[in-house]
Parts: C-alpha cells; sequence; structure tokens
C-alpha cells in the first residue's frame, strides 16, 4: 500500500514503505482501484432510488413539459422502456453488467447513450482542471521560490497572500473575475465556450486558492529544507541562492504537495461544478447540476463513475511521481 | 475550496517570537499572542456574538422588507448598504452568521465524528481492518463534495440538515486519513512501547496515551475546518441547493446578490468578505493554536 | 542561520488586500459604463420612476414593425442568440420549444399585431355555417427543407400525430384534443379540419408555434426523430444542437413561405442563427453588452432601464394566464372565502411587482387573465387593493386572533400558509424577490407564509399537485385567446386531476360560460361570457389573485435590424433580421 497524503512526520515513521516486488503492488493497486469503483457505483445506484417521487412521471413531464399525474396504464410503456418495472436488485444488476462492459445506459432526458454525452462534455472540464492544476503549481512555486526566507516584509506578504487566496471561495472570487474582467474591463470573453480566452478566468479562478494551498503546504517544507546541512554546504560551494533553491530544495519539498495534487484533481472537479456554472462554461460540472435537477438517473451515475474513475487514475500517477521524486521510495 | 488542510504537525509556518520578558501577573497564552492573531480572534469573537446574539450586533431586523429603500448603497443608515427587498445588509450578514456557523460546526463535527470513528479503528485494528477501512475511506475520498451535496439535496430536499450532512460527510475522509495517521505514529511510538512492556492493558493504554496524543493536533484541524465547511455550505446555496429564502445564510446572500453585481456590487461583495474575513481568522488562530500545543518551533 | 524574525501581522495585510480588492471592484463598477446610471434601484424615491420603463404594453400584442428596415438589407452574417432555459427536445409542450419550432417550422396561419389572423401557408380559409367544418387552401409549392411536399396530406397528419400518444404534443391536445374530430385531405391544397363543437380560438390557436407543421417522416421517426431531429419548411434548418451550449440553425436557402405579416419574403438574409443557452442573467446581459451576443432574451430587471438607452428593447407582454396566486380553495385555511380576501387585500402586489422588476413588467391585477389578452376584463384590475386593515378585519371575522407572535391562530391551530412554487423553472428571481416582499407584508396582518422553492425534479414528478400539497402555489399559462381559461379551470375530480387549475375550484357554471366563449364568433358574445368568468374567479370567489405578467423581452444591439416578436406567443422571428452597414 503506498503511502498517501500523510505528511505528518509520525506517520512517516509509522506507514514502512514496502519492499514488494513492483508487479504485485500494482496488482494490488489496481485490485484496490476496482474495488473503489464498484462501491462508488453502488452507492450513487442506491442512493437514487431514494430519490421521492415516480421517476416515470418525472420522464414524461420532463418532455412534454406538463406537470400532472398519470395512470399506471399510461406510465407502463415508459416504465418497461426505461426498466423500471424490474425489481430494484435486477436493475442493479444490470447495471454493474454494464458497467463492467463499459455501458453507462441511456439518459432520462436526452434520447442518447451517457457515454456519448460525457464524451462530448467532458473534454472542456479536463482541460479547464489540468489547466487550474498547472496554474496553481507556477503561482504556488513561484511565491515560494522568490518568498520564503527573505526579508521579513516579502517573507511575510508571500505567506500571507497563500493563506489569503487559499481562503477565497471559488464562487465569490469567479464572480468577482467575471464582472471585472470580463464585463467591464472586457478583457476576456464572457461567454467563454471552449476559446483559450475563454479559459483564463475559469482557470485562474480555480488556481488561485489552490495555489495559495499548495503553496501554505510545500513553504513549510521548502523552509526546513532551506535549513538542512546540505543547502548550507552548496552555499558554502559558492551555488547562487536561485540555483540552490531551485536545484535542491524544491525537489524534496514538493512531496506532499504531489500528494497533494492527486487528491486536488478529484477536488477541483467540485470546484469545476461551480466554475462552468459562473462563467457558462460547456463541461461536465455544468452537466452533472442538470443532471441531477433533472434527476436523470443514467447520466448521474455516469458523472459519478467518470470522477470516481479520474480520482483513482490521479492517485496512481501520483504515486508514480512520488517515487520518481523520492528515490527512497522506488522499488 | 483548499479543503482538509494538511497542514498539521508539518511543523513550521510562522516562527515563534523571542520571548518576551516575564511580568507578573500576564497569564502565558497571552504573552506569546501576537498583533494579528489578536484580531484574528476579535473576528472569530465577533461572528460567535453574531451566532448567539445578533441583536447584540445590529438593531435592524434582517427580514424587513422595505419597497422604498431597495438597492441602496452603503450609508450611514445602511452601513452595508439595502438588498433588492430594501433589507439591511448588514443586519442580514449577522443574522444569517447563525446559520452559516450551525452548518461550518456541524458539518465539521459530523465529519470529525465520523473521521475519529473510522481512523481509529483503521490505526489500531490489524492490516485487514486498517485495509478495508482505508479502501472505504477511498471511496469517499472520490465523490467530491459538491457531487454529494447535489446528490443529497436531489434526495432529501434543500436544508440545513442536508448541507450539514453533504459538507460533513464530504470533509471526513481527510480528516479520517489524517486521524489514522496520528494513530499510528503514536501507537508505535516510545511511551507506548513502554508502557506495553510494564504491562498496561491494552484499553487503558489507548484511553490515556494513544487517544488524547493522537487527537491534540486535530484541535487545529477542526478550526481550520469549521472555516473550509462554510465555504462549501455557501458554494452550495450559490447553486441554489441551499435553504429556502427568506434566509440569510451567507450562501444564499451570494446566490442573490448575484443578479445585482453591476448595480449593487455590496450585495455580492459583502457577504463574502464576511466569509473570506471569518475563515481567514479561523485559519489565523488555528495556526497560532497549532504552534502553542506544539510548543513553539525549534530552528 | 535562520532569523527569528517579527513578521508583520498577516491579518493587517490580509485586510489590506480585502480592501484593496473591495476598492477595485468599487472602482470599476462606478467607472464602468453599463452601471454608472444607477437610475433604477439606487434612489431613495422608490424604484418605480424609471424614464421609458413603465408597462406601456397593453394591448400591444406582437411587436412588428418595432424594427421596421431602413436602407436594402444585406445577406449574411451569423446571429448570435442568447436565450435562457435549455429545453429537452427542440418541439414539444413547452413555451420555449415553440420559440424554437418557429424557427424552423410554418404554421398554417399567423397571428399579427391586433389580433388579426393572416394568411401563412393557408392563403385563404372558410367554415361551415355550423362552425365545425374549417377548410384551408394551401400555398403551392412549399417543401420541407428534405424535399418531401407539403400538402394537404401533410398537414392531415401533422393533426393526427400531435393528438397520437406515441408523439404526443401536449399543449395542441389541451387546447383541441376535445374539439377536434378528423382532418381530411380534400386534393393536395385543401385541407379540411372538422371539430366536434365549434371552437371560436381556433385560428390563434393554431398561429402558435407549437402547431408547426412538421414532414411525415419526422412523425415516422417517433418520438426520439420528433424530439431531436424535426424537420419543418422554416426559414432555417437546425444543423446542429450541442446540448447545454447552443443550437446552430443555417439559412434555409429555398424558403417561399414566410406569413403576410413577415417583413419581407424569401429566404432570411442572415447565413447562420446561434440559439445559445446562457441562464444566469448577468453573464447573459453581459455577454451583450461586450459584442458577444447580438440579441438576447429576457432582459434582467436590473438591467432594464440602462439597456433601454443602450440597445434597442422590445417588450411583448404574454396573453393568456398571468402569474397569479392560486389559492387552495378545497383545503386547508383558504377553504374560508374571507380568508381569501384578507390574503388579496393583505399584501401590496403591485408595489412589490414594480420594485422586484424595477418597472420592467407590469402588475396584472386580473388574476384570471393577462392584460394582453383579448376579451380582458379591465374592471378586475383593482379588485383587491392594498388594505391591511381590511385584510385584519376579515381575518378576525373569519375567527382568527393574533396571537403574542403576531400569527393569527384559530382553535390552537396556527395561520401557516405553504406557498410553493417552480424556483428558477417557473418563477424567475425578481419574481422571487416579489415573493418575499409579500410574504413580509403578510406577516404583517397575521399570515404565517411559509415560502417552498421546488425543484425541477420535485415541481415536474407531480408530487405537489395534490389538495394536501399545499395552500397556495404561483404559475402562468401563455395563450393568446382567453379561451385558455377551459383549460386552467377544468374541474379537479379526483379521478382524473386537471393539473392547472391549482385552486381546485370546480364550477360548472364557470366552465359552462367559458365554453359559450369558445363557441361565440362575436367580440360582444366572447366579452360577455368570458368577462363574467374572469369575474367569478378573480373578484366573487377569490380563488387567484393577480400579481404580474410573463413576457418576452429582447435587446438587440443597434446594428441588427429586423428582429420582432410576433403576436401569439412572443416568438422571436429572425428570418428578416440583418446586420446593418456590414462590410
Amino acid at each position: 500500500m503506498a503511502t498517501y497524503a500523510e505528511p505528518t512526520a509520525g506517520a512517516a515513521i509509522g506507514v514502512k514503505a514496502r519492499r514488494a516486488p513492483w508487479a504485485k503492488r500494482i496488482a494490488w493497486r489496481i485490485l484496490g482501484a476496482i474495488f473503489v469503483l464498484w462501491a462508488a457505483a453502488t452507492f450513487v445506484f442506491f442512493v437514487q432510488q431514494l430519490l421521492p417521487g415516480n421517476q416515470a412521471t418525472l420522464i414524461l413531464n420532463q418532455q412534454t413539459g406538463n406537470q400532472q399525474t398519470y395512470t399506471p396504464e399510461q406510465l407502463a410503456p415508459t416504465e418497461a422502456k426505461y426498466g423500471l418495472d424490474q425489481p430494484v436488485l435486477s436493475q442493479y444488476r444490470d447495471y454493474i453488467k454494464g458497467l463492467a462492459h463499459g455501458d453507462l445506459g441511456n439518459s432520462y432526458t436526452q434520447f442518447k447513450p451517457v457515454t456519448t454525452i460525457i464524451a462530448e462534455q467532458v473534454g472542456p472540464t479536463l482541460v479547464l482542471t489540468i489547466t487550474a492544476l498547472i496554474l496553481a503549481w507556477i503561482i504556488a512555486l513561484a511565491t515560494i521560490i522568490f518568498t520564503s526566507r527573505r526579508r521579513k516584509a516579502v517573507s511575510s506578504l508571500g505567506s500571507g497572500w497563500e493563506i489569503f487566496s487559499a481562503g477565497l471561495p471559488y464562487y465569490w472570487l469567479g464572480v468577482i473575475l467575471l464582472v471585472v474582467f470580463a464585463i467591464e474591463l472586457r478583457i476576456f470573453p464572457v461567454q467563454g465556450g471552449t476559446s483559450l480566452e475563454g479559459l483564463v478566468l475559469p482557470a485562474l479562478t480555480l488556481a488561485i486558492p489552490l495555489g495559495g494551498f499548495i503553496g501554505q503546504v510545500t513553504r513549510d517544507e521548502f523552509e526546513k529544507v532551506l535549513d538542512q546541512p546540505f543547502v548550507t554546504s552548496a552555499r558554502a560551494r559558492g551555488m547562487g541562492d536561485l540555483a540552490v533553491r531551485l536545484k535542491h530544495v524544491l525537489r524534496h519539498s514538493v512531496l506532499p504537495a504531489i500528494t497533494l495534487s492527486g487528491w486536488a484533481l478529484g477536488a477541483l472537479i467540485s470546484g469545476a461544478v461551480i466554475v462552468e456554472n459562473v462563467f457558462a462554461r460547456p463541461g461536465i460540472g455544468n452537466m452533472i447540476v442538470g443532471a441531477a435537477e433533472h434527476r436523470d438517473v443514467p447520466l448521474v451515475s455516469g458523472v459519478v463513475m467518470l470522477v470516481a474513475f479520474i480520482y483513482v487514475i490521479s492517485n496512481i500517477l501520483v504515486d508514480i511521481a512520488y517515487a520518481i521524486v523520492d528515490p527512497r521510495l522506488r522499488g | 475550496m483548499s479543503a482538509t488542510p494538511h497542514t498539521v504537525g508539518a511543523p513550521g509556518g510562522a516562527p515563534a517570537p523571542a520571548s518576551a520578558p516575564r511580568r507578573v501577573g500576564v497569564p502565558d497564552w497571552v504573552r506569546g499572542v501576537r498583533p494579528g492573531v489578536a484580531l484574528a480572534g476579535l473576528v472569530v469573537a465577533f461572528f460567535v456574538v453574531a451566532m448567539i446574539v445578533p441583536s447584540l450586533l445590529t438593531n435592524q431586523d434582517p427580514y424587513a422588507v422595505n419597497l422604498e429603500q431597495t438597492l441602496q448603497s452603503p450609508s450611514w443608515a445602511h452601513i452595508m448598504g439595502t438588498d433588492q427587498s430594501g433589507r439591511d445588509l448588514y443586519a442580514r450578514i449577522i443574522y444569517g452568521a447563525r446559520e452559516s456557523l450551525l452548518i461550518g460546526l456541524g458539518a465539521t463535527a459530523l465529519g470529525m465524528g465520523v473521521a475519529i470513528l473510522l481512523g481509529t479503528l483503521a490505526g489500531l485494528g490489524n492490516k485487514w481492518v486498517d485495509g478495508i477501512i482505508s479502501r472505504g475511506v477511498e471511496v469517499m475520498f472520490a465523490f467530491p463534495i459538491l457531487l454529494l451535496a447535489l446528490l443529497f439535496v436531489a434526495v432529501f430536499g434543500p436544508s440545513v440538515t442536508t448541507e450539514i450532512v453533504a459538507v460533513g460527510l464530504g470533509t471526513a475522509p481527510g480528516y479520517a486519513r489524517m486521524v489514522r495517521g496520528q494513530v499510528l505514529s503514536v501507537r508505535d511510538s516510545g511511551y507506548v512501547e513502554a508502557a506495553r512492556a510494564l504491562g498496561h492493558p491494552y484499553g487503558q493504554i489507548v484511553r490515556r496515551h494513544i487517544f488524547p496524543n493522537a487527537m491534540r493536533p486535530l484541535v487545529v484541524v477542526m478550526t481550520l475546518g469549521v472555516g473550509q465547511s462554510i465555504v462549501w455550505a455557501s458554494g452550495i446555496a450559490f447553486l441554489g441547493l441551499g435553504v429556502p429564502p427568506p434566509s440569510p445564510e451567507w450562501g444564499a446572500l451570494l446566490n442573490a446578490g448575484r443578479n445585482y453585481v453591476t448595480q449593487a456590487w455590496w450585495l455580492e461583495v459583502m457577504p463574502g468578505v464576511a466569509i473570506v474575513l471569518f475563515s481567514l481568522s479561523l485559519t489565523t488562530l488555528g495556526r497560532h493554536l497549532q504552534q502553542r500545543l506544539e510548543g513553539g518551533v525549534n530552528r | 542561520m535562520s532569523k527569528k524574525a517579527k513578521k508583520l501581522p498577516v491579518l493587517v495585510q490580509l485586510f489590506l488586500l480585502a480592501s484593496a480588492l473591495v476598492a477595485l471592484v468599487v472602482g470599476l463598477s462606478a467607472c464602468g459604463g453599463s452601471s454608472a446610471t444607477g437610475a433604477a434601484g439606487g434612489s431613495t424615491d422608490g424604484s418605480s420612476d424609471v424614464p421609458g420603463a413603465t408597462a406601456t404594453a397593453v394591448n400591444v400584442v406582437g411587436t412588428e414593425g418595432a424594427t421596421k428596415p431602413t436602407g436594402t438589407p444585406r445577406s449574411g452574417g451569423t446571429i448570435q442568440y442568447a436565450h435562457e432555459m435549455e429545453t429537452p427536445c427542440l418541439t414539444g409542450g413547452w413555451i420555449q420549444e415553440a420559440y424554437i419550432e418557429r424557427q424552423y417550422a410554418d404554421n398554417l396561419v399567423s397571428m399579427a399585431k391586433g389580433g388579426k389572423i393572416v394568411p401563412w401557408l393557408a392563403t385563404r380559409w372558410t367554415t361551415s355555417k355550423d362552425h365545425l367544418t374549417w377548410t384551408f387552401t394551401l400555398k403551392p409549392g412549399v417543401k420541407f427543407t428534405n424535399g418531401e411536399a407539403l400538402d394537404a396530406q401533410a398537414v392531415v397528419d401533422n393533426f393526427y400525430a400531435w393528438l397520437d400518444p406515441e408523439t404526443l404534443n401536449p399543449t395542441v391536445s389541451t387546447y383541441i384534443g376535445e374539439y377536434f374530430k378528423s382532418a381530411k385531405a380534400i386534393n393536395p391544397t385543401t385541407f379540411q379540419l372538422v371539430l366536434s363543437k365549434p371552437y371560436a380560438p381556433l385560428l390563434p390557436v393554431i398561429s402558435q408555434g407549437y402547431f408547426g407543421i412538421l414532414s411525415p417522416s419526422t412523425y415516422k421517426g417517433g418520438a426520439e426523430a420528433v424530439c431531436n431531429e424535426p424537420i419543418g419548411s422554416g426559414p432555417f434548418i437546425v444543423e446542429k444542437w450541442t446540448h447545454g451550449q447552443n443550437i446552430t440553425f443555417v439559412r434555409n436557402d429555398n424558403y417561399n413561405s414566410a406569413p403576410a405579416n413577415a417583413l419581407h419574403q424569401g429566404p432570411a438574409y442572415a447565413d447562420k442563427l446561434i440559439w445559445s443557452y446562457v441562464n444566469d442573467p448577468t453573464t447573459r446581459y453581459g455577454s451583450l453588452t461586450t459584442g458577444q451576443s447580438n440579441v438576447i432574451y429576457d432582459v434582467p430587471g436590473p438591467d432594464w432601464a440602462t439597456a433601454q438607452q443602450q440597445y434597442e428593447v422590445q417588450q411583448y407582454i404574454t396573453p393568456g394566464r398571468p402569474d397569479t396566486l392560486d389559492l387552495n380553495t378545497i383545503n386547508g385555511p383558504f377553504k374560508d372565502k374571507l380568508v381569501r380576501e384578507a390574503f388579496a387585500y393583505g399584501a401590496d402586489r403591485r408595489a412589490a411587482t414594480e420594485s422586484a422588476f424595477e418597472g420592467k413588467t407590469p402588475y396584472n391585477g386580473n388574476g384570471a387573465l393577462s392584460q394582453t389578452t383579448p376579451n380582458f376584463n379591465r374592471n378586475l384590475e383593482d379588485t383587491w387593493p392594498y388594505n391591511p386593515e381590511k385584510a385584519e378585519q376579515l381575518l378576525d371575522q373569519a375567527g382568527w386572533k393574533k396571537n403574542s407572535d403576531g400569527v393569527r391562530e384559530k382553535d390552537g391551530e396556527p395561520l401557516d400558509i405553504l406557498l410553493i412554487y417552480g424556483a428558477n423553472s417557473i418563477i424567475t428571481n425578481e419574481g422571487a424577490t416579489v415573493l418575499q416582499d409579500l410574504q413580509a407584508q403578510w406577516k404583517e396582518v397575521g399570515f404565517n407564509v411559509e415560502l417552498k422553492p421546488l425543484a425541477f425534479a420535485e415541481l415536474f414528478a407531480a408530487e405537489y399537485t395534490k389538495p394536501t400539497s399545499y395552500d397556495a402555489t404561483i404559475g402562468y399559462w401563455t395563450s393568446p385567446t382567453a379561451g385558455v381559461m377551459l383549460i386552467t379551470w377544468r374541474p379537479w375530480d379526483g379521478k382524473e386531476p386537471n393539473a392547472y387549475n391549482s385552486p381546485f375550484y370546480n364550477d360548472p357554471h364557470l366552465i359552462d360560460l367559458i365554453e359559450k366563449g369558445n363557441a361565440s364568433f362575436t367580440e360582444a358574445e366572447k366579452d360577455k361570457y368570458y368577462g363574467e368568468a374572469q369575474e367569478i374567479v378573480t373578484k366573487q370567489e377569490v380563488a387567484v389573485v393577480g400579481v404580474y405578467t410573463q413576457e418576452t423581452t429582447l435587446a438587440v444591439e443597434p446594428n441588427l435590424k429586423g428582429v420582432w416578436l410576433e403576436a401569439s406567443q412572443g416568438e422571436p422571428v429572425f428570418s428578416d433580421a440583418y446586420f446593418e452597414g456590414q462590410s
């Protein structure tokens, strides 16, 4: 079991690095990943069984714009079409079977398979979250490299900025950026769509708080490492300050933040829901709000599965990155 | 965003000030307090008062509609202006503190409670128990807070309870992981080993050593967590899934203020400032508390 | 060596940062052009004195002619239109779907300004003496965009398909379901419709977008084709629908079937029409001010005043049933008519409407019909003025006494009113503000009103349609005719509930009056029957209490000419739109 985000010094002692062979570890990881996906699918399926109201009525009413109740005879064709007349457990079984084959079912509100709908919308969200993550890192690293351990004013400004920005709510920041830079100053488009200019403000909205957060975590490590003997000796050898920071210190201090990034990618999806809403941007964030609103059960399940999948994958990637950066954890 | 803060236990942050000469009569905890922290404490105290006795801080009625005074910009009569129904915004923020803080505290308490349960079991249990619980926590991690909130609101309807449960369960896995780490480190520490070598019963060891020592750093996490929970709950309300009107909950204020942002900017900016200020103050207090509990920093 | 530096108080810096941020926003919003005037809302004398924005739209049905083209229109360009809510389908019972259908389909007739019916696909029409048989002569040579001929048989197929459960259009069936008997193609250009009883509102009704003529092949494709790939004969063709984003329409170059009240005949000028979905009002208006959109739907209340100064603003007050409070007449406190009257007197609906909409949307006191509906009973506008003293008196009379909290009580039960409404789907933000304003005023006379916004799914799962579900609700039903009252007052008999009779008010006499109105072919008779029907529900029974009207508003940038709103439902028409001064 690889170490996850356990930056606590104590925990590092508690969890020993395994010396098990690569293959076995990978196999366990994949098994674990499959378990997570199955559990997520089961949870979201059964939670949605709790939704009050009759699903077939909702489907019919939504398409027609009515708000009426129907007799069982009127509902029967719809129920048959969507498999709603089956007992819950057999619906569940069909659902899991479908998942195993990559079939996420058909949407209740659009006459299309869920996989098609998601495929159409997932691109912009991935672009947004990955850009945001990269920007966040750039912001965090720049703040740290240039403001750590300098004159007290600079240093505390950097630290203060990190704390401040980390606490900014996405929606608030997003609305303000939208109004100031898009509507008033007209630097960026209001309706971003999928253009590059339209990506800037939404990505910044996500990146600034995350950057502050990553910065806080990394700064602590960074400053600790700056005090290590080997840094002093590097400086004694005549290495420039910036070079020291970049070449030696950075590598050691980014470990906790790398672990964070794995989790962050999943959490950025949450942020994407809000940001896509504020900036009217296409993507699965916006889509899932609509799907939940319309109780489009297959679509909601599909998005949840996608997010869980992204989360699992990014964790695996983080483990790999961790191992690359910290040789102590290899093999 | 910036959910469960992982800065606990990472020693660092602001270095402790040089000790001042001891003054007679000044308690220890006052001595070490920097002006910034004092300010943070004041802010938090302010909002706590707002939560408990709002009428102390404002004499306006947050629900009093006045159609002659809609969308007034800040003035002496209404220091933060009025909203689209003529209600005093400052009063609404003060009264809104009650609901928002309630959600924040409730969500953190719930999240922590679940986390302590899971984390302790995982930390103390054998390989299998740990494995199963850790996998379960991973599953919880796979549900971003907002997705969880969307699902819960769809099932249970929007209410304070739903928000508390959604945010609480959403933040629990991060805490759980932390708790587990703490428990593990304490379990394997020197004095626990010594206690076991001395033959003390396991239950007593857990109660007297492991549990208190593992939980101590988490107090700090909780203060940080309350701020974050409020931010998340407001996000839920911002999407329109929050408590029904005319509730002055901060997120609901942000949701309503959005439509007036070019005409009456204060409606959107002020509640946001309140949230940011409160969250920030809690963070500052939390970091200060963290240093105090760990006895300062040795460099 | 580390410095044990005393740091500047972090929080002081953060306060500075926060103040800087606030100052930035303040400064920019003060300097920014689109919000500078502050004519609406910022004044201390109330927000209703907004120049040019008072509701003068009474009886203005349709806005054609508002943008008479000047000079020679040039072909080309893409119209960027920012709409609001996305609908599940491109055809169907939603009014928003009718808006879309207007772009790609034609109807038999069109309604012009003032309610007059003019030719469209049908060049002439006659009725039999008993008003049961309607014969339409169709324009020859019209084709669907897939090449199929639009002949009488195609029209027949449409009428049957609309009423067929598989491809049902619920709005169509609600209007003509009980009147339709048969349809026949006498010859390729003669279409005959036979009714089971006389139906005077037929022509206005079939001029609405729901009655657009689609190609028979569309219906053969079933509900899915009707929803996603409908084919009409209209000025635009649906090229692509990107869910959550927009619909792309392209010009139908062979278009030759524009209605008689169009600004020009022949194909549209624009090459493309992009129909985008931008739900958030600030973003939508922002897309107009920044030039990303050429025309937007639903100008937000806060921007109404400034929009009128910078853009060409069109407003269509929708006829039919306005946004009206329905009071549950068979269950709960509103069973007692005195309590209903007190509720009507108890809050200032006019002031709340004017305040929340900042002068954009007019108050409509007549609870049964909107002020632009033909045969609107003007005498009912001021039936229930704001009179809190009267309200209190009536409540006392009804036996409800105020308790120590100010809420009235009777037999130990508090006067709790549950008011449900469809948030965002039916009632806009401004509407929600109106309700909150009213809630506070009702509180003062002793009603404890709880506002319960229903999410989309809650509303459309029909969970709140029973007499035990609510005490009051609010909603609208758009229609070009007073005959809509048959839809909204059809009796609720517990077995087959009429979802639109929200007050659950069953009255055979009322239905009789409305049906007589539907069978009247002179204005005098219609005024008489419809007028009395309105009086019963608004004045005598207080089953409905009027608040404000539905509407379509557009803000158009100055160099886009020829955009207009048609008269039956306020459908936006883009086939006559062109860009002026295009290089």
